[in-house]
C-alpha cells in the first residue's frame, strides 16, 4: 500500500433526502496519481457523494479532507479554486458554445473575467487572452479534438462530446478530477478511446475518482475501487478483491 | 419635418442605450428583468434632482444617475441571485412597482404626478447644447459609448463566462466560476447604463414625471432587445428603430388616442409571441453563434 | 380594536382572492416549471366570461359563472396547447417561454380594454351586495362567498391531488418528471390537466373581483405577480404553502394600511418578498433539492 497521505480523504459522510439516507457513514481515501473507482447499484448514493464532495450539496455530518483541508460545506466555485474539478453524467456542456470556448473556459483568464481589469489593462488582457488560446489549443490536441475547435459544442458526437467534458476539466490544471460515468453510453470502439485517455490523465499526474456502473469495465479503468451500497461503504480495494467477492457481486446484480 | 426626425433620432439613440444595457442581462447573461424603466426613471430622476436641487450640471448628474441605478439594482440583485431560479424576475417586478410608487407619492421629492419641470440643458465648455441636432450627436455619442463598453463586456473572457452562465449555470459553478458574483456585477453595469439614458433623456425633453417609467415601459424596452436580436450588438438598436417607427406608423392610420396606446401594446404582446415561436434570435440574431 | 378587526376581515376577503390565484398559479408552476404570467390573462378573462355570458347571452348569475369557469379551464389549456407546447418541442429555454407568456398577458389584456373599453363594467350580482354585519366587522356577502370559494377551492384541490388517479399523477410530475416518465405517464397530458385545474381554481377569483368591483382588464397582472410572490414565500411545490404565503400577504397588506399610507401598499408587499428571500429563500415548505437534478 501506498505510504503517501490521501489526497481526499471522506470520513463519516452522511446524507439524508426527507427520511431516506442516501448517504450513510460514508468513509474512504482517495490515494494520488492512482484511479479510484466508486462502484455500486444504482442508488447506491456515488453521485451523491459526488455531489456532496464538490459542494452542489450540503452534508448531514462527516468531513471531506483535501490535502489535509476540509471542504465539506464550500461552495462548489471554491471547491474547484481549492483544486477539485468534476464532469457530469448528463455532460452539462455549453452546447451553443464552440469547442474551443468550451476548453476556454477552464483556462486561467482572471484578468479577462474581471470588470475592472477588462477596462483599465487592456495589454495584460490581451496577453492574458492569447496564452489562453495557446494553451486551450494544446489541450484540444491532448485530446485528439483539434479539428473541432470551431464547431459547437452540441454538434459533436457523443463520444467527442465526452472527450471535450473531459478536456475542459484537464484544462483548468486542477490535480483532483471526478469523473461522473466516463464510459456510460458508449459503444466498444469509443471505450476504446476513452479509457486510454483516462489513463493518460494519470500519466500526468492527475489524481482520478471516477463513478463506473459497469463493474466488467472497472478493472481495466480502477487501481483501487471504493464499493458503496445503499451509502454505505461496504468494501474497498484493488478491483480483483472486489470482483471476486460473490457477495458483492450478488448485491450489484441482484439489486 | 426636421425637427419631427432630429426628435426622432434622439430617441432612438436614448433607447437603443437601454435596449443595449438590458440586451447585456436577457440576451448575454439569460437573466429576464422587468424593471429597466424604473431604472430609466431613476436616472431620469437622479441627474434632474442633482440638477434642481442640488446645482450639479448634466456631467455631475449623469454620475448620479449611473450610481443610482447601479445601487438601486445591487439592492435587488444580491438578495435575489443567490438563488437560482426566477426569483430575479418577481424581484425585479417588485422594484419597479416600488419605484414607481416612489415617483407618484414621495411627493416631497419628486413633485408626484407633476413632474419636474425645468432641467436644465447640457453645457459643454460653457457652451449650451439646445439645438435638436446637437442633441442627436450628444446621444448618438452617448449611444456609441455604451455599444463599445458592451462590445467589450461581450468580447472578452467576462463575456464568455457570462454566455456560459446562459447556457449552463450550474457548469459554470463547477468550473470555478463565481456565477453569483457575475451576475451581481452585470446587473449593476447594465443599471449603470440605463440610468444613463434615464440622464440623457431628463436634459433632453427638460421635464420628466412618472408615466414615461411604468411597467409597460419595461415591457416594451425588453421587446426592443427581444426583436431586434440579442446575439449581435447591432440588433438591439435595429430593433429600437423599428419599434420606434411602429407609433409612428400607426399615427398615419388616423387612429383614435383611446385605441392606439392598448392597440401599441398588443402589436408588441404579438411581436413577441411570435418572434419567440418562429425566430427567438430576433431579426438579427444568427440561428446559432460559435467562434 | 374595530379597525384592527375591519382590515383584518378585508385581509382575509383579500387573500381569500389571492389564495385562489396563488393555488392556480402555483400548481402549474410546481408541475410544469413555467413562468406563466399569462394565467393573469386567464385570471381576467374568467372575469369578461361571466360578464359577457350574464350581459350577451342573458344567462342567470350561477350560470354565468359556472360557464366562465370551464371557459376559463380551456383557455389555460388553449396556451399551454397552442404557445407553450410548441415551444418545448423547438428546444425553447425557460426565458422564452416567459417572454412569450408576457407577450400573450400583453396582447390579451389590451385587446379586452379595446373590445370592452378599459373603465371597469359592473356586473349585476342581485342579493350578493347585501351588507352583513359580523360585530364590529362589515362585510357583503359577496365578501363572504369570497371566504367560502377560497376554503372550499383548496380543501377540494387537495382532495383532488391526494386521492384522485389525476391529481396523483400531477403529484408525480411534480416532484419529478423524469420519474414519471419512466413509470409512463404522458407528460403532455398531465400538463394540459394541470392548465385545466389550475385555470378552473383561480377563474373565481377573477370573477369575484369583478363581481365586487368591476371587470377590468389590468388587474391580471398584479395579481399574478402577487401569486407568484405568494408562492414563492410559501415554497415552490407546496399548495399549503401558497395558501399560507398568500393569506399572510393579503394580511401584510391590509394590516400595513393600519400604519402605512395606502398608496404604499404594493411595496410591502415586494419588500416582504426581499427579505423573505434573504432570510430563507425556499420558502415555508419548499422541497429540498434531489441529488438527481445536479
Amino acid at each position: 500500500m501506498a505510504a503517501e497521505p490521501a489526497v481526499l480523504r471522506v470520513q463519516g459522510l452522511s446524507r439524508s433526502f426527507g427520511g431516506i439516507q442516501a448517504v450513510d457513514d460514508c468513509t474512504f481515501e482517495v490515494q494520488p496519481g492512482v484511479i479510484t473507482g466508486l462502484i455500486g447499484p444504482n442508488g447506491a448514493g456515488k453521485t451523491t457523494v459526488f455531489n456532496l464532495i464538490t459542494g452542489f450539496l450540503s452534508a448531514n455530518h462527516g468531513s471531506i479532507r483535501l490535502q489535509g483541508t476540509e471542504i465539506l460545506g464550500l461552495s462548489p466555485h471554491r471547491v474547484e479554486r481549492l483544486g477539485v474539478v468534476r464532469t457530469f453524467q448528463h455532460l452539462r456542456l455549453w452546447n451553443k458554445m464552440s469547442v474551443l470556448e468550451n476548453v476556454l473556459l477552464g483556462c486561467a483568464t482572471p484578468a479577462g473575467e474581471n470588470v475592472f481589469s477588462l477596462f483599465l489593462r487592456a495589454g495584460a488582457v490581451r496577453a492574458e487572452e492569447q496564452r489562453a488560446r495557446d494553451r486551450a489549443m494544446e489541450v484540444l490536441s491532448f485530446f485528439g479534438l483539434t479539428d473541432r475547435a470551431r464547431e459547437l459544442a452540441e454538434d459533436l458526437a457523443y463520444p467527442e462530446q465526452k472527450l471535450l467534458s473531459m478536456a475542459r476539466i484537464f484544462a483548468t490544471d486542477a490535480p483532483v478530477l471526478l469523473l461522473d460515468e466516463p464510459t456510460s453510453g458508449l459503444d466498444s470502439e469509443s471505450l476504446g478511446r476513452i479509457i486510454p485517455m483516462v489513463r493518460r490523465l494519470v500519466d500526468h499526474g492527475k489524481t482520478i475518482l471516477l463513478i463506473e456502473h459497469n463493474m466488467e469495465l472497472i478493472s481495466e479503468l480502477a487501481d483501487q475501487v471504493v464499493f458503496l451500497h445503499q451509502g454505505r461503504v461496504l468494501a474497498a480495494g484493488p478491483p480483483a478483491d472486489i470482483t471476486s467477492d460473490p457477495a458483492l457481486t450478488e448485491i450489484y446484480f441482484g439489486v | 419635418m426636421t425637427a419631427y426626425l432630429t426628435h426622432f433620432l434622439v430617441m432612438v439613440a436614448i433607447y437603443a442605450i437601454l435596449a443595449l444595457s438590458l440586451n447585456l442581462l436577457i440576451g448575454y447573461s439569460g437573466i429576464f428583468s422587468l424593471a429597466h424603466a424604473a431604472i430609466y426613471g431613476i436616472g431620469a430622476y437622479a441627474s434632474a434632482l442633482a440638477a434642481l436641487k442640488l446645482g450639479l450640471g448634466f456631467w455631475g448628474g449623469m454620475v448620479v444617475a449611473a450610481s443610482a441605478g447601479a445601487f438601486a439594482s445591487a439592492l435587488v440583485a444580491i438578495p435575489s441571485l443567490r438563488v437560482a431560479g426566477d426569483y430575479y424576475v418577481v424581484a425585479s417586478f417588485g422594484l419597479q412597482v416600488v419605484v414607481l410608487a416612489v415617483f407618484m407619492n414621495w411627493t416631497d421629492l419628486t413633485n408626484g404626478l407633476a413632474g419636474l419641470p425645468g432641467i436644465p440643458r447640457p453645457r459643454l465648455f460653457g457652451w449650451v447644447i439646445d439645438q435638436p441636432f446637437e442633441y442627436v450627436f450628444l446621444a448618438a455619442a452617448f449611444a456609441l459609448l455604451t455599444w463599445a463598453i458592451c462590445w467589450r463586456l461581450t468580447n472578452s473572457a467576462f463575456g464568455r463566462v457570462l454566455q456560459a452562465i446562459r447556457d449552463d449555470e450550474i457548469a459554470a459553478v463547477a468550473m470555478g466560476k463565481n456565477v453569483v458574483l457575475v451576475k451581481i456585477v452585470i446587473a449593476c453595469i447594465s443599471s449603470a447604463l440605463g440610468a444613463m439614458a434615464g440622464s440623457l433623456y431628463a436634459h433632453y425633453i427638460t421635464y420628466i414625471n412618472p408615466s414615461s417609467f411604468s411597467l409597460h415601459e419595461s415591457i416594451f424596452i425588453a421587446t426592443l432587445v427581444i426583436l431586434g436580436g440579442s446575439e449581435r450588438l447591432a440588433g438591439p438598436i435595429v430593433g429600437a428603430f423599428v419599434l420606434l417607427a411602429i407609433p409612428e406608423l400607426l399615427k398615419f392610420l388616423a387612429i383614435p388616442d383611446t385605441i392606439a396606446a392598448p392597440m401599441r401594446q398588443i402589436i408588441y404582446g404579438a411581436l413577441l409571441i411570435v418572434f419567440m415561436l418562429v425566430r427567438p434570435e430576433g431579426i438579427l440574431g444568427r440561428a446559432r453563434y460559435g467562434r | 380594536m374595530d379597525l384592527f378587526l375591519q382590515l383584518a376581515a378585508t385581509g382575509l376577503v383579500v387573500g381569500s382572492l389571492y389564495v385562489l390565484c396563488a393555488l392556480g398559479w402555483g400548481l402549474i408552476y410546481g408541475t410544469t416549471l413555467h413562468f406563466h404570467v399569462a394565467h393573469g390573462a386567464v385570471f381576467t378573462l374568467a372575469a369578461y366570461y361571466a360578464y359577457a355570458a350574464q350581459k350577451f347571452l342573458g344567462l342567470p348569475l350561477a350560470i354565468a359563472v359556472i360557464g366562465a369557469i370551464v371557459a376559463a379551464a380551456l383557455s389555460g389549456m388553449l396556451i399551454d396547447l397552442l404557445i407553450y407546447q410548441p415551444l418545448e418541442r423547438r428546444g425553447a429555454i425557460r426565458t422564452t417561454l416567459f417572454i412569450a407568456s408576457l407577450g400573450l398577458l400583453t396582447l390579451i389584456e389590451n385587446l379586452l380594454a379595446i373590445i370592452f373599453a378599459p373603465d371597469p363594467l359592473r356586473m349585476d350580482v342581485g342579493w350578493l351586495a347585501e351588507a352583513v354585519q359580523l360585530g364590529p366587522v362589515f362585510l357583503t356577502r359577496l365578501h363572504l362567498l369570497s371566504v367560502a370559494t377560497a376554503i372550499l377551492g383548496f380543501l377540494a384541490l387537495m382532495a383532488f391531488l391526494k386521492y384522485s388517479l389525476w391529481g396523483q399523477a400531477i403529484r408525480a410530475v411534480s416532484s419529478s418528471p423524469e420519474m414519471a416518465r419512466t413509470v409512463g405517464i404522458d407528460l403532455r397530458r398531465v400538463h394540459l390537466l394541470t392548465y385545466a385545474v389550475g385555470s378552473a381554481i383561480s377563474a373565481p377569483a377573477g370573477i369575484l373581483l369583478a363581481m365586487d368591483v368591476g371587470v377590468e382588464p389590468y388587474r391580471g397582472t398584479t395579481f399574478v405577480l402577487l401569486a407568484s410572490v405568494a408562492v414563492i414565500m410559501g415554497g415552490i411545490g407546496s399548495i399549503p404553502g401558497a395558501l399560507l404565503g398568500a393569506l399572510f400577504l393579503a394580511l401584510l397588506e391590509n394590516l400595513g394600511v393600519w400604519k402605512i399610507a395606502s398608496e404604499w401598499q404594493s411595496s410591502i408587499s415586494f419588500g416582504a418578498f426581499l427579505i423573505f428571500i434573504v432570510v430563507r429563500p425556499r420558502g415555508l415548505f419548499g422541497r429540498k433539492i434531489q441529488s438527481a437534478e445536479i
